[in-house]
């Protein structure tokens, strides 16, 4: 897992870094996941996700918001997401989780600082959610 | 901040010319220990972006419990003149109309006695954190809610207490996305997580016995603050046309130097259409905060008897993340609040003519354990802050270094060894929460009356929380 959340006065600011891009997204998931989660209980469910944005930051924002919104429309906890694909700005996937009582913490994905970048070794992803 | 310039007592100012996009001034009321807090994040630097906004006017001002957000920063204040000028999403925040509804108890804290435990413990039953699944799908019709606002679900006593009457005109649920509504339905009567509450509290101290008086409130008695939003529905409004408005600012030729400013000419479709879906969201939150109270007065009637829910009445019911048409020196400007409430002095048509002759009410919470204020708007909001105070205690420590410094349930046993009920089902959020994450909201409520802002009136102090 490589995530972290970092200090910010009034919100939560995620970091994430991955060797690949995909991985970002994985990781991005499950600290969503850590955030809002933690009822073992509820129906087992996969839901399918495709977003679209017009930069990479905005993509990482646009699947973070995704989740926000299963969260809290449909009371997704997301555990793990399968079948990830990722092209020319849109991100298709399937997402896994349970039908439970998820936190209602996070209230929206910003595009404050956002940043999605390799650094010739490894992708780098910072974003910050208004809770 | 080397440009950072003292003005006078409460006023600290950065000149327009510290930074070439700035158009105007930005502009802090502060004293010197809040204003060395302030500079410690980047809530100066986010200031300074705010001045860069298309058709601000005045100066991008910021009240004594400014911090950190994200574009604006909270406790952020920004005229934009119409037509022309710009409306920004961010500028309203995420949560559309979150605000703070206070509830006088026809009883003292005296004669609450020992049910004190029970009232919190029934409110926290009451009014739920998010939508159960038991609560979806009930309610009355979302789209009348959105045009109508208080007035769709409350009674007129308290609809004649609330801001605007708790109904911006203009308002049209045909700009709010069905992924908005889905996400609200089912959330009126919730009051969320984060730092939204329903607290407890005793009249401490009266300050202004004059407008205590006209708002009903008397020492010993016992009052509800009820502070929430607009919910999914409103973050919902806001993340669908910050989207927008990001990938139509290249056709306005608008440049900023923060993405979450995105914003577009108040008279453009985009401005247009943003402004009627966030008016829906902000009746949306006031409508939110009626069923709150609501459930609230259900409560006291259970706990303390027959007659008890009538005789709860409404002080009244003010946004603090708000946008709206308000005219200053003959201009019509947009004034966008993120973190900041409107607080009209004595006269203004836009009181209820049960507070004209003493000045609009304003509730700023405290934190957990600290206490609450009741203001009164002054003149001097109208000649400096575009009618506008604070709104908080202002955070000042992030939630993991609260709970870096206390365990939840080490929090729990501090409060309840002072006498506060509390009720959370998260330890994580209670700690993030704690009173020392906050300034000291004495000391902001201090620079607002010094500033001419708006005047104490009222002292709370807390017997029980709920949060979410």
């Amino acid at each position: 897992m490589t995530y972290a959340w970092h200090d910010h006065t009034a919100e939560l600011e995620l970091h994430v870094e991955s060797e690949t891009e995909e991985g970002v997204y994985r990781d991005s998931l499950a600290a969503f996941g850590e955030l809002v989660g933690g009822d073992e209980s509820g129906e087992a469910v996969r839901m399918p996700v495709e977003v679209a944005a017009a930069d990479r930051a905005a993509l990482l924002v646009a699947w973070l918001e995704e989740l926000v919104y299963l969260a809290d429309a449909r009371a997704l906890e997301p555990e793990r997401v399968t079948d990830l694909a990722v092209s020319d700005g849109e991100l298709r996937a399937t997402v896994e989780g349970r039908v439970a009582a998820p936190r209602p913490l996070v209230k929206a994905v910003t595009y404050h600082g956002a940043e999605f970048h390799h650094d010739g070794s490894r992708w780098h992803a910072r974003v910050v959610l208004d809770v | 901040m080397s440009e950072l310039r003292r003005v006078d007592d409460t006023l600290w100012e950065i000149p327009a010319s510290a930074r070439p996009d700035m158009r105007v001034p930005a502009r802090v009321f502060a004293d010197v220990d809040l204003i060395e807090a302030i500079a410690s994040d980047s809530s100066l630097e986010q200031l300074q972006n705010v001045a860069t906004l298309p058709g601000i006017v005045g100066a991008a001002l910021a009240m004594p419990d400014i911090h950190q957000g994200y574009g604006f920063p909270v406790g952020g204040v920004a005229a934009t003149e119409l037509p022309d000028g710009v409306v920004s999403p961010g500028g309203v925040g995420y949560d559309i109309n979150c605000g703070v509804r206070l509830l006088a108890a026809p009883f003292s804290d005296q004669e609450l006695g020992a049910r004190r435990e029970g009232l919190v413990h029934e409110i926290s039953r009451a009014v739920p954190a998010g939508a159960g699944k038991e609560v979806r799908g009930r309610g009355p019709d979302l789209d009348e809610v959105l045009r109508h606002g208080s007035s769709a679900v409350g009674a007129e006593a308290d609809v004649e207490l609330t801001e605007s009457r708790g109904c911006l005109t203009g308002a049209d649920p045909g700009a709010v996305s069905a992924r908005a509504k889905e996400r609200g339905r089912g959330q009126l009567g919730t009051m969320g997580s984060g730092n939204h509450f329903v607290e407890v509290q005793r009249v401490d101290r009266l300050l202004d016995a004059g407008a205590a008086a006209a708002y009903g409130l008397a020492e010993g008695q016992v009052t509800i603050l009820i502070h929430s939003g607009s919910r999914g529905l409103g973050h919902q409004v806001c993340t669908d046309y910050v989207k927008r408005m990001d990938a139509a600012m290249r056709r306005y030729a608008i440049e900023l130097p923060d993405r979450q400013l995105a914003c577009a000419p108040a008279s453009s479709t985009e401005g247009r259409e943003y402004l009627a879906a966030m008016a829906a969201a902000a009746n949306f939150a006031w409508a939110n905060r009626q069923a709150i109270a609501d459930a609230v007065r259900a409560a006291i009637e259970r706990v303390v008897g027959k007659g008890a829910r009538r005789a709860t009445r409404q002080v009244y019911d003010v946004a603090h993340n708000v946008a709206k048409v308000e005219t200053y020196g003959g201009r019509e400007v947009i004034v966008h609040r993120k973190g900041a409430t409107r607080a009209f002095p004595a006269g203004s048509d836009e009181i209820p003519s049960a507070y004209r002759d003493v000045g609009q009410p304003v509730f700023i919470p405290g934190s957990m354990g600290t206490a609450s204020y009741v203001l009164a708007g002054e003149p001097g909001s109208l000649e400096r802050s575009f009618g506008t105070t604070c709104h908080g205690a202002g955070r000042l420590l992030s939630r993991t270094a609260a709970r870096r410094q206390i365990a939840g349930s080490d929090l729990r046993r501090q409060l309840e060894a002072k006498g506060i009920v509390v009720r959370c089902p998260s330890p994580k959020g209670l700690a993030e929460e704690a009173p020392f994450a906050y300034k000291d909201v004495e000391r902001v409520v201090e620079v607002v009356e010094r500033a001419g802002l708006a005047r104490r009136v009222a002292r709370l102090v807390p017997l029980g929380v709920v949060k979410g």
